[in-house]
Formats: C-alpha cells, sequence, structure tokens
C-alpha cells in the first residue's frame, strides 16, 4: 500500500491544483479496488514487487496526471490552419520588412558589409520572436475559445456570413497552371504595347506627350537632365520592343494563352537592366544645371541634393524589384520541385 | 514498432476513440463507480486501460453528459457515475449515428 500512496503522490503533484484531492480519492478507490481484485484471484497479499510491476504498467505518473489536464494542446485543431496561414504570413512580410528595413539603413548610412553581416545573423531571432508572439496571440485564443466555443467560431468566421464573406474573388496568379487569356486580351496586349512604343519614340520629339502642360514649366527651370537618362530611355525602348515582338511571336504561334513563366522570369531579369544604368551614372549625376556659371551658387546646392536623394531612390527601387525577383525564383522552384514530387508519386 | 505497424495503432486509436465514449454511455445506463464500469466493459469485450478510462469519465461529467455522487459502499467511499438527462438524449442520438454509419461499413463490405 505504501507503493500506492507514494505513486498517487507522484500523480498528484501534477495534478491541477484545484480538483487534485478530488481525482486522487477517484483514483485511490479505483487502484485499490482494483488491487482488491488481484489479491483475491490470487489468493494471498501481492508482494512489493507485484505491485511495483503493477504501477509500472500504468504509466508514469505525469503522464497518468496529463490525462486529467483540460487541455493537451497549445492550439487546437479548428484553430490551427488560422494559425499556420497567419505565420507563415507574418513571418513572411516580416522578413520583407527587415530587409527594406536594413537595406535603406544601410543606404541611409553607409554602414559597412560587418553591419549587414549583422543583420543577416539578426533575421533568425527576428522572426523567432514574432512567431512566439504569434503563437502566444493563438494560444490565448485558443484559450478563451475553450471557455466559450460559440465565440470562437464567430471569430473564426463559421457563422452565416460563409460562403459569400469568406470566400474571396479568384487569384489567378495563384493557379498559373490554369492561366487563360483570350484571343481578345492578346491581341490587345500587342495593340497597348505597340502604342505604347510608339509615344514611347515620340515623347524625345514631342515633350508635351509626357509633360503635358508641364513643359513650358519644366523649360523654365534652369535645371536638365543628364546624359545617363538617354542611356535609361533606349534601355526602356528596347525592353518594351523585346516584349512587344516576343508577345507578337506567340500569337502567331499560338502561344498566347499564357504568359510563360521562363518569359516573365526573363523580363523581369533584363527590367533591372535600366535601373543598374542610372545606379552607375557618371558621378551619380541625374540632373545638372543648364547653365553652371550663372545658376551655381543658386541652385548648385538643390542639384546636388537632388542627385543624393535620386540615387537613394534608384537603389532603394533597385533592392525592392530584386526581392521581388528572388521570391519569383523561389516560389518558381518550389512549384517547379512540388511538382517533380508529385509526379515521382 | 515498424513505421506500418506504428501507423496501424494510430488509426486504431482514432477508431475506438468515438466508440469507447459510446460503449461508456450505453454501460452507464446504470449506475457505477470507474472500477466496475471498467470490468462491466471489459466483461462485454471493450478493455479500456484505466488511464483512459478515469479521465474520460471526468471530461464526459464535465460536458454534461454524466452526473456523479460520492457514496459509501463496501466500507470505501466511491465515486458513483451515471446518464445525465442530456447524456441520455445525446447517447440516443449518437446511437442513430452509430448504426447508421454500422450500416454503411456493412453495405461497403
Amino acid at each position: 500500500m505504501e507503493l500506492l500512496d507514494r505513486y498517487l503522490q507522484q500523480v498528484k503533484r501534477h495534478l491541477p491544483w484545484l480538483r487534485q484531492d478530488d481525482i486522487i480519492a477517484e483514483l485511490r478507490t479505483n487502484l485499490e479496488s482494483q488491487l482488491e481484485d488481484k489479491e483475491a484471484e490470487l489468493g494471498r497479499p501481492l508482494t512489493e514487487a507485484e505491485v511495483e510491476s503493477w504501477l509500472k504498467q500504468m504509466g508514469p505518473p505525469i503522464h497518468v496526471a496529463a490525462r486529467y489536464m483540460p487541455q493537451q494542446h497549445l492550439i487546437g485543431p479548428t484553430l490551427f490552419p488560422i494559425y499556420w496561414y497567419v505565420l507563415r504570413l507574418t513571418l513572411a512580410w516580416c522578413a520583407i520588412l527587415y530587409i527594406i528595413a536594413k537595406v535603406a539603413e544601410e543606404v541611409a548610412s553607409g554602414v559597412g558589409p560587418q553591419a549587414a553581416l549583422h543583420a543577416i545573423v539578426q533575421l533568425p531571432w527576428v522572426l523567432l520572436v514574432n512567431a512566439a508572439i504569434v503563437t502566444f496571440v493563438f494560444a490565448a485564443i485558443e484559450r478563451i475559445g475553450k471557455g466559450a466555443p460559440q465565440k470562437l467560431f464567430s471569430f473564426l468566421g463559421e457563422q452565416p456570413a460563409w460562403p459569400q464573406g469568406v470566400v474571396s474573388p479568384f487569384d489567378a496568379s495563384l493557379d498559373e497552371s490554369d492561366q487563360r487569356r483570350s484571343y481578345a486580351h492578346a491581341v490587345a496586349e500587342v495593340i497597348f504595347g505597340w502604342l505604347f512604343l510608339v509615344w514611347l519614340l515620340l515623347v524625345p520629339h514631342y515633350p508635351f506627350l509626357w509633360l503635358g502642360p508641364g513643359v513650358k514649366y519644366f523649360a523654365a527651370l534652369p535645371y536638365a537632365l543628364a546624359s545617363v537618362w538617354w542611356t535609361f530611355y533606349w534601355c526602356v525602348v528596347a525592353l518594351n520592343g523585346i516584349e512587344l515582338m516576343w508577345r507578337i511571336t506567340d500569337l502567331l504561334r499560338g502561344y498566347w494563352r499564357g504568359p510563360r513563366r521562363a518569359q516573365r522570369l526573363v523580363m523581369r531579369t533584363v527590367g533591372l537592366v535600366p535601373l543598374i544604368v542610372l545606379l552607375n551614372a557618371p558621378e551619380r549625376v541625374f540632373v545638372l544645371l543648364k547653365h553652371p556659371a550663372i545658376d551655381a551658387a543658386a541652385h548648385g546646392e538643390t542639384v546636388a541634393q537632388i542627385n543624393t536623394a535620386g540615387y537613394r531612390a534608384f537603389e532603394v527601387v533597385t533592392a525592392i524589384l530584386l526581392l521581388q525577383l528572388i521570391w519569383m525564383i523561389v516560389r518558381m522552384s518550389l512549384d517547379a520541385y512540388r511538382k517533380r514530387l508529385a509526379a515521382a508519386r | 514498432m515498424t513505421l506500418a505497424e506504428n501507423l496501424f495503432e494510430n488509426l486504431r486509436l482514432e477508431l475506438r476513440r468515438g466508440c469507447l465514449t459510446l460503449a461508456v454511455l450505453a454501460q452507464l445506463r446504470q449506475e457505477h463507480y470507474g472500477y466496475t464500469l471498467r470490468k462491466a466493459l471489459a466483461a462485454r469485450g471493450m478493455e479500456i486501460d484505466e488511464n483512459t478510462l478515469y479521465p474520460l469519465l471526468r471530461r464526459l461529467e464535465a460536458q454534461g453528459l454524466l452526473t456523479s455522487e460520492w457514496r459509501e459502499e463496501d466500507k470505501r467511499n466511491k465515486r458513483f457515475y451515471r446518464l445525465s438527462g442530456d447524456g441520455e438524449e445525446i447517447f440516443d442520438r449518437l446511437l442513430k449515428e452509430w448504426d447508421a454509419i454500422n450500416t454503411a461499413i456493412n453495405n461497403l463490405l
């Protein structure tokens, strides 16, 4: 009996404080009855070794007590899919915003590679902290929901709003295999692509096509665009020309139903070229004075500020586009891997 | 335990979980305390280990399906359980569900 007492004492330690006496009293009654039955069967009292063996079969006290706990999970199956979705979303946005913030900081203060390395090492911790916060919030919702499940369900949106309110509009980008364009859509893309290219080629000769009435104001300014903009301009023209030719070829060959991912990847990659051209502008000059000898004193400082700010802005835009490109490559690789796995099965 | 055995064990436990509740509710149309309930179930072929049965009784009581009272029997205080009013209603509905599943499975086999 002493062994049973000790065993129950161990179980009690792991039970909820308010109910432990009641549970132990009941467990004791049941186990003692069981013990008596065993002894009646054998016609003698159980030896200490036999009691020990029997208690071992019951399992470790902590496991026995765990069965009486009201909640065995942090986040239950009802809430878990939403938790998992929010967690992934939070971590993805967290990583993106962290990287953008660090890039901006790097750009603004010009910190060195050591700081960049430090920022990369810090990233997992930032993600971990955010994951912990999300988990904590959902665990709290789960606990509250246990006490009032009807509130939890209304929080989850399982009430009358479904399906009208919950089903979001179809996102074609999520199902690219089924993404289909009509022939009219493909033709319209070619026509508008052509018109845009014509407009682009006319802009240098007829600036009002770009600036409208602002041309006069721009002409009156003491500033002029640096020659790097011409290189930028021809890069943009070339890119649009390539894309237009590609679309026309696809249309003629009958591939107009869906934009091919490889094609979009190539266009996104070469789309970085104009920005790289700007980032490599001689002496980082994008705007200069029409009459330096006359206006240098009055406007020289402004021009310098515009060029510095412009350079920083182009750096940030390039970084964002680069991240988008990396994200696209990652998604494509994961999709390809998923398809390969599915095919292997 | 091999992977297949582990999988089987998980599926078996999953299958049994709901059945155990039904069996306990069925048996508690008569009053029992934990140990005699366990014996009664075992005598009818439904073995349940104590670590599953006793906490299950607590949960069912907390859900309002069972009522319980402490009473002395054979010079020992015991907690006796039986089906509550709500429990009887739920049990009837579960039994119908069980019959429907049973019929469907038999039709499939």
